[in-house]
């Protein structure tokens, strides 16, 4: 018997004979070498049997001779089957389709939330957002992943002290603390303003409460600056928070030391774009073939996971940026050295004291070149408020 | 006779250097499974099929099956695959009281 597999593979026909001598029909067909089979009769003239078919059109020519009167009933197989898909072919088109939009839908940016921000942080973030290219309509795997996001937003945006960026299925999820939390009204208890350090005091701006010291006059800390005890005398005082600023010079040392020469790398511009899919651990190129000749690189990968409605599918799409870097030595002279120094040193400084702390004079009281660092000891004479609450107490009072 | 001298000849070699006869001699060889299938090579063609029976042409006389729902599994020139319900297996030999 011929493997039934070709046969379904080709194509088949069932064939219905109608007439006198069919058997003779029959010797014709199987002698010119027609493959038939499950011959049946039905009734005294009529014989049905299956051939190929490839055959078809071929025993027309001897049924002709016959007499006999063919017609073709069932037709199945592949060939068949392949006819009627590209017939439905809008059934098949439209599922294609469907699971396709239902995956792009999938993977577009549904909504961006953000959580514990001020409304003016709010509408900045969303504009670097927008300027990033996270808006709600685009695809995820054209922008940055969750990381990055949060990397760029904590890097572009000055209010922000820490950004969490989370995707939840098609959501964007920011979860922000701001380095100034709106500030509550506090309602100030009765107190004294004193020194949190030595200073020689400057300048004094109050708005309540009694002076007890005066401009260039040296204090010591915890020193009382201003009272919050104001009346006059003999009277019983009156109780008041005292408020305002006492601007003071202070006076800070800074030790830094610094290489004069340093080495770094710097990316010279040249990269290379790699994109590829990843199916598990295996890894299919999509564009950017060929090796970087770079001796130097960094890479960058970014992987965006790929949705298939809440699920995760075990693709993921990954772009890569080589980028080459070039060794740099940077030498300072003695000068810039030590110009560098000093810089660096404010920045330790600025780091302890408040913002509106001004810089008004640094000398350098030690300076030495060893190791190739220089090594320098700098005193720094910076203007700050100096002033700190310090609640009154009943028990002091009575 | 030329055609019995070398059918002689063909039934001797068959004998005696142990040869299958129904290659020697042109035979059908009919193999049966049970009732349901029988299986004939070498005939010599197909000379009536109903669904109750079966006539062949073979080399010498007709084979002639009867039986019941006949369906021809398949066909080819020598070979031919008959199931059903098979009730006789009847050779007819060609002499004036055959059929044909």
């Amino acid at each position: 018997m011929k493997n039934q597999w070709t046969v379904f593979l080709f194509g088949k026909v069932t064939v219905k004979v109608t007439g006198k001598g069919i058997e003779r029909l029959l010797n014709v067909l199987i002698r010119n070498e027609i493959h038939i089979w499950n011959v049946k009769r039905h009734g005294t003239d009529t014989i049905t049997f299956k051939i190929k078919l490839s055959d078809a059109l071929k025993i027309r020519h001897f049924v002709r001779k016959s007499g006999c009167r063919i017609s073709f009933l069932g037709k199945s197989g592949a060939p068949f089957l392949l006819m009627r898909l590209l017939k439905n072919s809008g059934f098949l088109i439209g599922a294609v389709f469907f699971v396709v939009i239902v995956f792009l839908l999938s993977n577009v940016i549904w909504g961006i939330e953000v959580k514990g921000a001020k409304p003016a942080t709010e509408y900045q973030i969303r504009q670097e957002l927008d300027k990033m290219g996270v808006k709600i309509g685009k695809f995820q795997f054209f922008v940055d992943n969750a990381e990055g996001i949060q990397r760029r937003l904590t890097d572009n945006v000055g209010e922000l002290t820490w950004v969490g960026v989370e995707l939840k299925g098609t959501t964007y999820h920011l979860q922000v603390v701001e380095k100034n939390e709106p500030k509550q009204p506090v309602k100030l208890t009765p107190r004294n303003l004193i020194a949190k350090k030595k200073a020689v005091i400057v300048r004094m701006d109050i708005d309540d409460g009694q002076k007890v010291v005066d401009v260039n006059d040296y204090v010591e800390r915890g020193q009382l600056l201003v009272s919050g005890q104001i009346g006059q005398e003999g009277k019983e005082p009156e109780l008041v928070a005292a408020k305002g600023d006492v601007w003071g010079e202070t006076w800070y040392k800074g030790h830094v030391e610094l290489p004069i020469k340093s080495t770094f790398f710097v990316y010279n511009g040249k990269e290379k774009r790699k994109y590829s899919l990843l199916l598990g651990s295996f890894e299919i190129p999509v564009w950017g073939f060929g090796k970087h000749e770079f001796k130097d690189y960094k890479m960058e990968k970014n992987i965006h996971k790929l949705h298939f409605l809440k699920w995760k599918l075990p693709i993921s799409y990954v772009d890569k940026t080589i980028r080459e870097q070039e060794k740099f030595i940077r030498t300072y002279t003695d000068q810039e050295a030590e110009e560098k120094a000093i810089e660096l040193a404010k920045n330790d400084i600025k780091k302890k004291v408040d913002e509106d702390a001004i810089f008004k004079d640094e000398k350098i009281l030690h300076k030495v070149i060893k190791n190739g660092k220089v090594i320098l000891d700098i005193h720094f004479k910076i203007i700050e408020n100096i002033a700190i609450g310090q609640p009154i107490t009943k028990e002091i009072h009575e | 006779m030329a055609k019995s001298w070398v059918g002689r000849v063909r039934s001797w070699m068959a004998k005696n250097m142990d040869l299958p006869q129904d290659v020697m001699m042109d035979l059908p060889r009919i193999t049966m499974i049970g009732q349901i299938h029988i299986y004939i090579e070498n005939h010599r063609g197909l000379l009536a099929f109903t669904d109750k029976e079966l006539r062949l042409l073979l080399k010498q006389g007709q084979l002639l099956i009867k039986g019941k729902s006949f369906v021809i599994k398949t066909i080819l020139p020598e070979e031919i695959l008959l199931e059903g319900k098979i009730d006789q297996v009847i050779y007819i030999n060609e002499n004036p009281g055959g059929s044909k």
